[in-house]
């Protein structure tokens, strides 16, 4: 697979400022490329930009085409940095919650569980069994929300307005449930080195068990609607392929990877949290196409309503979080730790120098792998298999450009 | 069309039920969602009955604030009293985290439920919580509800 | 009467009709594809929302309208033009009712058709005129669909021009007894629905102004009132399109169990009633399904509704031969 870069020309201020590989076009048009028929056709570079509806925030795509085939494509990221990981460095360990939840912000509370992971590995914090609980229904709920927005957005990506609104009507409800125990809808401050912030609430519950009679149904009908639908299943069967030792070689993992027949999932191979005590089933399909992609987190869905069920009926008595220094000061070294976020595997690689914020903060995010190995999917494509693609794997530019 | 079709079709009636099901729309501002005791939004000053603040001048509450957007100014005078000048907030640049109502040792403050902070002139995203006044007596107050706050206080 | 006032008069009523239908279809599309989205639709102006598109037209009037640098100035303001009057002549031969008709043509189909295939010139000309790649994509999409499916469209309006022996629009309608249409040309009846949401650029064929690829496609560069002339054609041809579904398949101002002529000039209102009906099901339609990639699009058209629709021509025609008084009714 040659780089596609080099066949991209960068249009515009970009080629004066920088100039390139010297072009190989002709100049005059009876050299110039020949197509179908002798008629002379020209590659058309397309600038899928920063504001785009269907980018998944601010992701720029660079598209070299030929009429509606993609040649080339690259993705231009950066638009979104804000700088999360040296912001990182001078927060107190308990603030740095802060600045994860704003990383792949449709999943905060397994972007907090990360690094707190990571820092209770330095400290030797032993978490009470509550708290992993707790953690594990909040990350749950966090994951049915996240891959509801994901489901909504697919559609509106192949052109179907319909399932957007029923998969937020169903999300609104989490969010409410969210906002009983944590106090925000998103950016939730909840998972903290040591535990978590407070304890469930009796509303909370409540709200969860009512949400729990009826999501079923719900979920039936947002596969029947997009699943089920011919036209949805003839846009992406097919679609951006990607193959075992391909997904590999890239570092893909989550969803993604299970798509194209690998079955990895940190929660069941490297468990954290109170996983080793959840009963819950792993889906993996083979063909590594977009719909693929699609059915595997469906079938997330559905674990993560089921795990969500263990977790509120099993909850254990006691703390919710173990006695932590208001400033922690974890010893000198290093630690590692990573969850499995909607998107893979969430890393979160922690220096410590005995100080009051982490030295360096490293946090690896899944869906930029995810992009680079979308962008090797793109040549071959149609312009509307570009949005598809990019939509079934599940980006989110606030991880990717931290 | 019988088998190729019926997904379509199925669909359809799918969103006909949902139509029927009726809209799940709150019409903000006619009618506003009751929101959950532990929502978070500006930050505010606790008072007591008599309208008297608590806050002592520890300035915990801006050390914990990762943004640095809690400004308080203190004159001490010459009887080791203190006296706040000003308690400035930047609400422009509040995340709504609640590290300093965790923070505070004597709670003082409280994350408020308003949420309509819109405004035109840029000077308005900046308040005082408190001018000119006398920092509170630094004893305790009768236990802050632990279990409101976060893990732990030493 | 004078026959100039009488043309006039006509004329005004072709484009007083278009206007309304406008208004009433943009706020009608906006209600329906809110409450199939569990969501109300516009609701603040007026009772239930019912000025709004009437505020939308004064903003459009009151936009600022720049021109892009580079485009063809010529074309990119003819553009809208070349949408808007074909849209505007095709009302002319839909019959509202045995006499309310604003010319009623001998060859009222033909005209229409002919009239409605110059709607890609227009969309093809704004594409590339706009000087955006992102329209010239959605032009070129535009008129490779609308190209495709004309004659798959026509030939399935064939077989009820068979059936009533005639190509005036009126007596299509008087030919539908006892039955309409739409039950003896079944497939004739699906194939021109299908391809009469290709014409008119609805889902699942909008490709050529699809949302979440091509921004607004081929209007991109279009603000202002020429891009009201562009939405307001748009929902012209839907009408149009519907009404040609509800004429020749569906009675036309018809009632069941009631003869031709008996309600007069309230037929009209039966007339819009039924399109309103077919419309509404094309926003429900609209509100459901998902986008057919361009190559499938085409696909389809060539290889299936092309093959399909003649097959179903040949079999009506022999169907015709073989039993033509039984089918042709008390005419």
């Amino acid at each position: 697979m040659s780089d596609p870069r080099a066949q991209v020309e960068h249009a515009g201020w970009l080629s004066s400022v920088a100039p390139a590989q010297p072009s190989t076009r002709p100049v005059s048009a009876w050299g110039a490329v020949v197509g179908v028929d002798s008629l002379a056709t020209d590659r058309l570079i397309l600038n899928m930009g920063p504001q785009h509806p269907s980018t998944h925030g601010v992701l720029r795509v660079l598209l070299e085409l030929d009429g509606e085939e993609v040649l080339a494509g690259e993705a231009v990221v950066g638009y979104l940095h804000r700088g999360i990981e040296k912001l990182a460095e001078s927060r107190r360990y308990n603030a740095v919650g802060t600045l994860m939840d704003r990383g792949d912000y449709m999943s905060g509370i397994h972007n907090e569980l990360a690094f707190a992971l990571a820092a209770e590995k330095l400290a030797g914090i032993e978490v009470p069994r509550r708290a992993s609980w707790l953690r594990v229904l909040m990350g749950e709920i966090n994951r049915i929300a996240s891959h509801l927005v994901w489901y909504g957005t697919m559609g509106l990506d192949a052109g179907a307005m319909g399932q957007f609104l029923y998969a937020v009507r169903d999300r609104e409800v989490l969010l409410d449930i969210l906002e009983d125990v944590t106090g925000q809808r998103m950016m939730f401050n909840y998972v903290r080195p040591g535990g978590v912030v407070a304890d469930f609430t009796p509303t909370a519950e409540k709200k969860l068990r009512a949400f729990l009679e009826t999501i079923d149904g719900y979920l039936d009908e947002h596969e029947a609607l997009l699943g089920g639908n011919e036209i949805f299943q003839a846009r992406l069967t097919g679609v951006g392929v990607i193959m075992k030792e391909t997904a590999l070689a890239f570092g893909l993992s989550g969803a993604n990877l299970r798509a194209s027949g690998v079955s990895f999932d940190v929660r069941k191979d490297l468990p954290y949290a109170a996983y080793d005590e959840m009963e819950f089933a792993v889906p993996v399909a083979r063909e590594g196409d977009c719909f693929a992609r699609y059915l595997v987190r469906m079938g997330e869905l559905r674990q993560a309503v089921a795990i969500v069920r263990q977790c509120i009926d099993g909850l254990p008595e006691g703390e919710y979080t173990a006695k932590v220094p208001k400033v922690l000061r974890p010893p000198a070294g290093e630690a590692y730790a990573s969850v499995e976020s909607p998107r893979g595997e969430l890393g979160v690689h922690i220096v410590s120098d005995g100080g009051p914020s982490p030295y360096r903060m490293r946090y690896k995010p899944p869906a930029l792998y995810a992009l680079q190995a979308g962008e090797a999917m793109l040549p071959g494509a149609l312009i509307a298999d570009v949005v598809v693609v990019l939509g079934s794997l599940d980006i989110v530019l606030g991880e990717i450009d931290r | 069309m019988s088998v190729w079709g019926s997904g379509i079709l199925n669909g359809m009636r799918i969103t006909l039920r949902n139509m029927l099901r009726g809209p799940i729309t709150l019409q903000y501002p006619h009618e506003k969602l009751e929101l959950p005791e532990r929502a978070r939004w500006a930050v505010q000053m606790k008072r007591e009955d008599d309208g008297s603040h608590r806050c002592t001048a520890c300035l915990a509450c801006e050390k914990a604030c990762p943004d640095f957007i809690i400004d308080i100014s203190v004159t001490t005078g010459e009887d080791r009293s203190k006296h706040i000048d000003r308690w400035r907030y930047e609400i422009g640049a509040c995340m709504m985290c609640g590290l300093c109502v965790e923070a505070c040792p004597f709670d003082a403050l409280e994350m408020g439920h308003d949420y309509e902070l819109a405004c035109i002139d840029p000077g308005d995203l900046t308040v005082d919580l408190l001018i000119d006044t006398p920092a509170a007596a630094a004893k305790r107050a009768a236990a802050p509800p632990a279990e409101a706050k976060g893990g732990g206080d030493e | 009467m004078n026959p100039l006032l009488e043309v006039a008069l006509r004329v005004f009523a072709a484009l007083g009709l278009m206007l309304l239908n406008g208004v009433v279809l943009i706020y009608m599309l906006r209600k329906v594809l809110g409450r199939l989205h569990v969501r109300l639709g516009p609701t603040e102006l007026g009772p239930a929302g019912m000025f709004q598109t009437l505020a939308d037209v004064v903003k459009l009037l009151t936009k600022e309208d720049p021109t892009p640098t580079n485009v063809d100035r010529a074309l990119y303001f003819l553009a809208p033009g070349i949408v808007f009057v074909p849209a505007l002549l095709a009302y002319a031969a839909l019959p509202f009712s045995g006499e309310l008709v604003i010319a009623d043509l001998d060859l009222g189909l033909l005209f229409t058709f002919a009239v409605v295939s110059l709607v890609p010139l227009g969309i093809v000309a704004a594409g590339w005129a706009s000087a955006n790649k992102w329209s010239l994509l959605g032009g070129m999409r535009s008129v490779a669909q609308q190209v495709s499916y004309e004659v798959p469209m026509l030939l399935a309006a064939v077989p009820p021009v068979m059936i009533a022996g005639s190509l005036k629009l009126s007596d299509i309608v008087r030919a539908q007894e006892p039955l309409w249409f739409w039950l003896p040309c079944l497939p004739a009846f699906v194939l021109f629905f299908i391809a009469g949401l290709v014409e008119t650029n609805q889902t699942p064929f909008d490709l050529s102004e699809a949302e979440s690829e091509l921004v607004t496609g081929f209007a991109t560069e279009y603000s202002s009132m020429k891009f009201g002339l562009l939405f307001l054609a748009e929902f012209s041809n839907i009408f149009v399109f519907a009404s040609m579904v509800v004429t020749l398949f569906f009675g036309g101002w018809r009632l069941p169990f009631v003869p031709v002529d008996a309600l007069g000039n309230f037929a009209a209102v039966v007339f819009v009633a039924k399109v309103y009906l077919v419309i509404a099901i094309m926003m429900w339609i609209r509100g459901t399904l998902p986008r057919v990639r361009i190559d499938q699009l085409l696909a389809f058209g060539w290889k299936v509704m092309l093959p399909v629709s003649l097959a179903w021509v040949m079999i009506t025609g022999v169907a015709l031969r073989l039993g033509g008084p039984l089918i042709r009714g008390a005419q």
